[in-house]
């Protein structure tokens, strides 16, 4: 959550206190779409409401889809992007679990549909909780994925995404992220951006050469069988998009710097990390807290850090691979789970890249799943077992901070059930 | 069909305004009815028409492989779960961006009355402006003939067998149509290959209907290979559907239905069933089943058009 808001807006801009979802909202009409279709789920109807009204009162001039599910919702918004639209939808854990057909043809098909992502716990246990198992759970679909820490960074994200996802290019949808519950309902100061700052931030795209669009006698097709070579060759130039966003999302965090007078640092956020020791890496609104704990540990001679995930897919390894080179310990701390590999799906991911790190040593902690708060207790408890990690004690690799029960999953001593 | 010769021609063609946009030999079985439908279409309504299809018996011709086509439609090639919210986007998007549009959703009873029925009644109920075209060959043939909704009664398929212990499908056929109309879209109307004036006529009035709104067909599709016929009798086929009102022609405008063709003295079910083999192993007692559905169904669409023209519909205060 917010930990360094600058209520000093910049000339034009307005403050104003809103919650996570008026962000994605706002950030939405901001990006004017030509095209919105959505579904409500907690915790993510309050955008849709809001966009809803926006268009009622006709201040959002876009084709509304009030579609009778999500699986529509992407399927509309697919199209209407190949067709040559500005889109935007929004959902959250079930939903997206239902549109996921859609979601890996929108990929497919290169189309730059920009979606927010409510975080929560995905179905199996009715959980109407925060967590990012929905996230993981696609991590894989072929999308861009952002993750916002504040309500500002949501806002900010949104007009962000369309810079990636409608760049010539990149042409890759992208999922902005946050969680669901604590950023959703929080309301936070929020320099909401001038129209016309964000109409110039997105112009760029208009000198753009045209993207490939499904028109009415163009002759042209869109979604015909991929078969061998044809399919390898989309595929490879999917993963090279992908590879691309990474040198473009700096960029345009640059640009955006330079309008709006803010910026993140691009795929990561670094914090206090220069002479630091210890790392926690963390995505979300646990770098609220984490920031928080670390300069109170600061403050008491202990020499850590937090590496922030803002680019989830493709995975950022090349920067994080440089930020955390020679750290004593890593910390790891994921709100979801990967069944087989014991430790966090961000962990697991991590640790493929161990080798490179110059011994840096690494542990997982699993955390704030299903509404579990991370607090400043429970961040303190990772930074310390993460501090005696790097002095070369015995510390577990695996902890559910908050389910102290939990050893490491051993099927034989939980037995049954 | 450009060059045409004035005053030689039959009525249908007539109606057949513009090129074939297929290449001459194409991906179907032989006696196909969905090959006379899908080169008819563009025929009648031209070539700047938007065409989306789904994986089905369609899929080999009207999507392509890699970058190469069998036409020269616009196409896109949709998931048979979200077809219709597909065709949504599109027409959408031209209405938005002011682009003159004709967007068909052009789909089997697999994905209009079963998986992809939900988002089709989605898109009714919002009155989308695009048509969608539900080709009806009475089950899933692209997998290798499996039951569907509209599967009639008896019908033998690859999950409604025939065997010592079943007579084939042992449920009656959903009215795919009449479901549509009760939607009170702006059109809504059944066709076949027998009737082609009248299948033009409707796509006409479909074209100029999705101006107001929801336009839906419902076009009675024969499949040889899966029915188990001889491909040069998917006509007959046709015929004996509408001549026995096993697949009675109508229209609906708002949901106000009329019959498009009246047939004087409807023969018996049978004389349709005993063209086709998946019926062949029902006895009569089991086309009599057949043969009350029918009159039922028929009984009720002539039950609900007297009734639509007693009932007033309140009109819509926009437009
Ligand atoms: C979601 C999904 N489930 C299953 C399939 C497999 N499948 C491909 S074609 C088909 C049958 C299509 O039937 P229909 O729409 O009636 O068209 P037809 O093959 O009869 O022309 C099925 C089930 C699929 N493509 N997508
Ligand atoms: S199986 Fe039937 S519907 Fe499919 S191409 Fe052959 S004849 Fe046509």
């Amino acid at each position: 959550m917010n930990t360094k808001i600058k209520a000093k807006a910049k000339a034009g801009s307005q403050i104003k206190v809103i919650t996570g979802n008026a962000a994605a909202a706002i950030g939405a009409k901001l990006a004017r779409p030509d095209v919105v279709a959505a579904y409500p789920i907690t915790p993510q109807t309050e955008i849709i409401e809001q966009i809803s009204k926006f268009h009622a009162d006709g201040e959002m001039d876009c084709e509304l889809i009030t579609v009778e599910g999500e699986n529509s919702a992407m399927n509309a918004v697919m199209a209407a992007s190949l067709a040559g639209g500005r889109v935007f939808t929004a959902t959250s854990s079930w939903g997206l679990v239902f549109m996921y057909d859609a979601v890996l043809a929108t990929a497919g098909a290169r189309a730059p549909v920009v979606m927010v992502n409510v975080n929560r716990e995905t179905p199996g246990i009715i959980a109407v909780s925060s967590g990012q198992q929905d996230m993981i759970s696609t991590r894989d679909a072929g999308w861009i994925f952002l993750i916002a820490e504040n309500c500002q960074e949501i806002i900010d994200l949104v007009i962000q995404a369309y810079r990636l996802a409608e760049d010539y290019d990149i042409q890759v949808p992208v999922m902005v992220h946050y969680d669901g519950f604590y950023l959703s309902y929080l309301s936070e100061v929020v320099d909401v951006p001038v129209q016309e700052d964000v109409d110039k931030f997105l112009a760029v795209l208009k000198d753009q050469p045209e993207r490939t669009k499904l028109i009415p006698g163009g002759k042209l097709g869109c979604g015909s069988h991929g078969i061998l070579d044809g399919y390898l060759e989309l595929r490879y130039k999917h993963v090279s998009a992908m590879e691309r966003s990474k040198a473009k999302f700096e960029q345009t965090d640059k640009e955006f710097q330079e309008i709006f007078g803010r910026g993140y640092g691009g795929l990561i956020e670094e914090y206090r990390m220069d002479d630091a020791d210890v790392v926690l890496v963390g995505s979300g609104s646990m770098c609220g807290t984490i920031k928080t704990v670390i300069d109170k540990k600061r403050d008491a001679g202990v020499k850590v850090g937090l590496l922030k995930i803002r680019m989830y897919r493709p995975f950022p390894s090349e920067v994080m691979v440089k930020a955390l080179k020679g750290k004593k310990a890593i910390g790891v701390v994921d709100r979801s789970l990967c069944f087989g590999f014991k430790g966090g799906p961000i962990y697991t991911e991590l640790k493929a890249f161990e080798t490179q790190l110059d011994g840096s040593k690494m542990i997982s902690f699993i955390d704030g799943i299903a509404n579990t708060d991370i607090t400043i207790a429970n961040v303190e408890q990772m930074i310390d077992a993460t501090c005696d990690l790097a002095e070369g004690k015995d510390v577990r690799e695996v902890t559910w901070v908050s389910y102290p029960e939990a050893q490491e999953p051993d099927s034989e001593k939980m037995g049954g059930r | 069909m450009t060059g045409k010769k004035k005053g030689k021609l039959t009525k249908v063609l007539d109606y057949l305004k513009h090129d074939d946009p297929f290449s001459k030999g194409v991906a179907f079985c032989p006696g196909c009815s969905l090959e006379l439908l899908i080169r008819f279409i563009p025929q009648v309504l031209g070539n700047d028409i938007v065409i989306t299809g789904t994986p089905s018996c369609s899929a080999p011709v009207l999507l392509g492989q890699n970058n190469q086509s069998w036409h020269s439609l616009s196409y896109f090639g949709t998931l048979m779960t979200g077809a219709a919210a597909n065709a949504t986007g599109l027409a959408r998007y031209y209405r938005k961006a002011g682009i003159d549009n004709t967007v068909i959703c052009f789909n089997g009873d697999g994905t209009a009355a079963d998986i992809g029925f939900g988002n089709l009644a989605g898109a009714a109920e919002r009155n989308e402006p695009f048509i969608y075209i539900c080709y009806d060959n009475e089950g899933y043939m692209n997998t290798g003939i499996q039951k569907s909704a509209t599967t009639p009664f008896g019908a033998s398929t690859t999950t409604t067998p025939f065997g010592s212990a079943s007579k084939g499908k042992n449920l009656r056929r959903m009215n795919l149509a009449l479901k549509m109309a009760m939607h009170k879209i702006p059109y809504t109307a059944t066709a076949t290959m027998s009737d082609l004036g009248d299948l033009a006529k409707k796509l006409l009035k479909a074209k100029e209907a999705k101006e107001r709104g929801f336009a839906f067909l419902h076009v009675f599709a024969p499949c040889p290979t899966g029915w188990g016929y001889a491909p040069e009798n998917t006509i007959e086929v046709c015929r004996r559907a509408v001549k026995t009102n096993y697949f009675p022609l109508w229209e609906a405008e708002n949901g106000k239905i009329r019959m498009t063709k009246t047939v004087k003295k409807p023969k018996p079910v049978s004389t349709y069933t005993e063209l086709i083999k998946k019926f062949a192993h029902l006895n009569e007692a089991d086309l009599q089943i057949l043969q009350d559905d029918v009159d039922y169904e028929y009984c009720m669409l002539g039950g609900l058009s007297v009734l639509e023209a007693e009932c007033q519909l309140p009109v819509s205060t926009e437009d």
